[in-house]
């Protein structure tokens, strides 16, 4: 009775408040913040006393939040790229391989996930001092390719051992090189996997904050680290209008991943 | 649920393939980039602490025998258990809900969890900066309601730093024990009613119960998670309530402290670990999809 909706009697409405107000503890200020970049209040009153575009003007005629958000988006889409191969080619020799300390790899390829960030932060950051990678777009990449690795060798590990590795066996057996089996059997069925390989990778280093903080230089930031330094100093509503705008990017992304996953089930 | 099939699979098919070891190629870019900038950099960390200014465990010393840094260590506990506690008794319920509610509000559930998720954190710790300020829209609702007359410090404290981590931890709880509770088989609760429980005692007894490893594993998550966060505990707490994962990063970026730093480093690590390894003990899986 306590699993069955309809037979939960008074209790249903208890749950059902607590999930209501969680629901809008959750989506409120992502509510707000939008609703609050388009309001005239630098001091960001609610609700505004009237309404404006100056804060979206100001993000855009800002070249040092455009060359963040470039900055951004360039070293996410190499994570991604890198995180995807390495972890692809990666997977295939966990799922695939057997040799001893197989387990014991698995579980290191996942660390850089439970490891506290600040202390590879730190770490790389003492690191890169000494051969000179501090400020530069390969250290970043580096950095958040440590970090976008283990989501990428989750989701490919996961799908690789969903896919039943005898079609591809029947594909080498009707005359396909190994190489051909696994490029136009293997890879196409565990497209899901990399899909969302690349989704993670790609979202773990452009939300990426704390080791961007320390791999940072005046000349090259990303956007989290420029909305961070801004914060520091003052709660200005253009980095409302910035977070709408990544708001948004977000929004956009889910709902590419709902649609095709929709696709991929059809 | 996939898991179980392929694992049939692999075992099925074990027996007929040959050993192959040569496998372990294909991992060695993976392992390489992990040992050259994961692994060393990081024990050269820790080697630090015990290297500088000089060898020996002066460091430590000084990192665990001062009250200004044992005060640290008790605050970031204190906050992640507080955080684990509140995530939980809210997640619970909400997880139960989801796994019985009508599939269309529970969908409307999910999307707002998974956005809220996939927002950056930065924007969701700079929204509760913005509401929880003195001017914030929270203390002039209170204050319009005519609940208090005057605006509540409610950021640069411990208030902000559990509401705001709260806010980024509850999916990771809501979504692993929605998974247990929807696994738990109905007719077990039926069973229960039909020997005369109460609901209360459905509750106490079994359904409570049943959904505990799946609590306890949660709950271990989100405490670990919380230990080591640096960029929600340094905006939204304040001098006050310092956070190891502050204080790691103040001895190398401001203090230029090395040895200190390496040696904060190693008790968060260790902390962090340890109870990982605890985790994997208990449920064999490791569901730490934090940032």
């Amino acid at each position: 009775m306590l699993l069955s909706f309809d037979r939960l009697g008074g209790w249903k409405w208890i749950l059902l408040g607590i999930t209501g107000l969680t629901a809008a503890f959750l989506i409120l200020p992502i509510v707000f913040i939008a609703a609050l970049s388009f309001g005239s209040s630098q001091w960001l009153i609610f609700p505004p006393p009237a309404w404006t575009l100056k804060w979206y003007e100001a993000f855009f005629a800002d070249p040092r939040w455009l060359e963040a958000a470039w900055t951004s988006f360039s070293i996410a889409a190499m994570v991604t790229v890198l995180s995807v191969l390495i972890g692809l080619v990666a997977s295939f020799g966990l799922v695939r391989g057997s040799f001893i300390g197989k387990e014991g790899l698995r579980a290191l390829f996942l660390t850089p996930m439970i490891l506290p960030v600040v202390v590879l932060a730190v770490a790389l950051y003492a690191f890169f001092l000494r051969i000179g990678l501090n400020g530069t777009v390969t250290g970043f990449v580096i950095a958040h390719l440590v970090v976008a690795l283990p989501f990428s060798i989750l989701s490919i590990t996961n799908a690789l051992e969903g896919f039943d590795k005898s079609i591809e066996d029947a594909a080498v057996l009707c005359g396909a090189s190994p190489l051909e089996a696994k490029l136009r059997i293997t890879l196409p069925s565990i497209s899901h996997g990399l899909f969302s390989a690349a989704v993670f990778s790609f979202l773990t280093s452009w939300d990426e904050v704390v080791l961007a903080i320390f791999m940072a230089s005046p000349t090259l930031q990303t956007l989290p680290v420029k909305i961070w330094a801004t914060l520091r100093q003052d709660l200005t509503p253009v980095i409302a209008a910035a977070s709408t705008l990544l708001i948004v990017i977000t929004i956009a992304l889910m709902l590419l991943v709902a649609l095709l996953r929709k696709g991929l089930k059809s | 649920m996939a898991l179980l099939t392929e694992r049939d699979n692999t075992t099925a098919m074990g027996k007929i393939r040959p050993v192959r070891s040569k496998n372990f190629a294909l991992t060695v870019p993976a392992l390489l980039l992990l040992v050259v900038f994961f692994i060393l950099p990081v024990l050269s960390l820790l080697l630090r602490s015990v290297m500088e200014p000089e060898p020996g465990l002066g460091n430590y010393q000084a990192l665990l025998g001062s009250t200004t840094y044992l005060k640290i260590f008790l605050n970031t506990f204190s906050v992640s258990a507080l955080v684990t506690v509140v995530t939980l008794a809210i997640g619970f319920p909400v997880a139960w809900a989801l796994a019985i509610m009508p599939s269309r509000w529970a969908s409307i559930v999910f999307a707002i969890l998974l956005l809220s998720m996939w927002t950056n954190l930065l924007t969701r710790t700079y929204a509760w900066m913005v509401l929880l300020q003195r001017t914030g829209v929270i203390n002039k609702t209170l204050m319009g309601l005519g609940l208090i007359s005057e605006p509540l410090p409610l950021v640069n404290n411990l208030v902000g730093v559990t509401i705001g981590m709260t806010y980024i931890m509850l999916p990771f709880i809501i979504l692993p024990l929605y998974g247990v509770i929807r696994k738990i088989d109905p007719a077990i609760l039926q069973a229960a009613a039909l020997c005369g429980a109460t609901r209360w005692q459905a509750l106490t007894r079994v359904l409570i119960p049943l959904a505990t490893p799946g609590m306890v594993s949660g709950a271990l998550m989100v405490f670990v998670m919380s230990l080591g966060y640096f960029v929600t505990p340094a905006l939204l707490g304040g001098t006050a309530n310092m956070m190891l994962a502050e204080l790691v990063a103040q001895f190398v970026q401001s203090l230029v402290n090395w040895g200190m730093g390496g040696a904060a480093a190693l008790v968060l690590l260790v902390v962090t670990l340890t109870l990982y390894a605890i985790q994997l003990k208990l449920f064999g899986t490791a569901r730490m999809e934090g940032r």
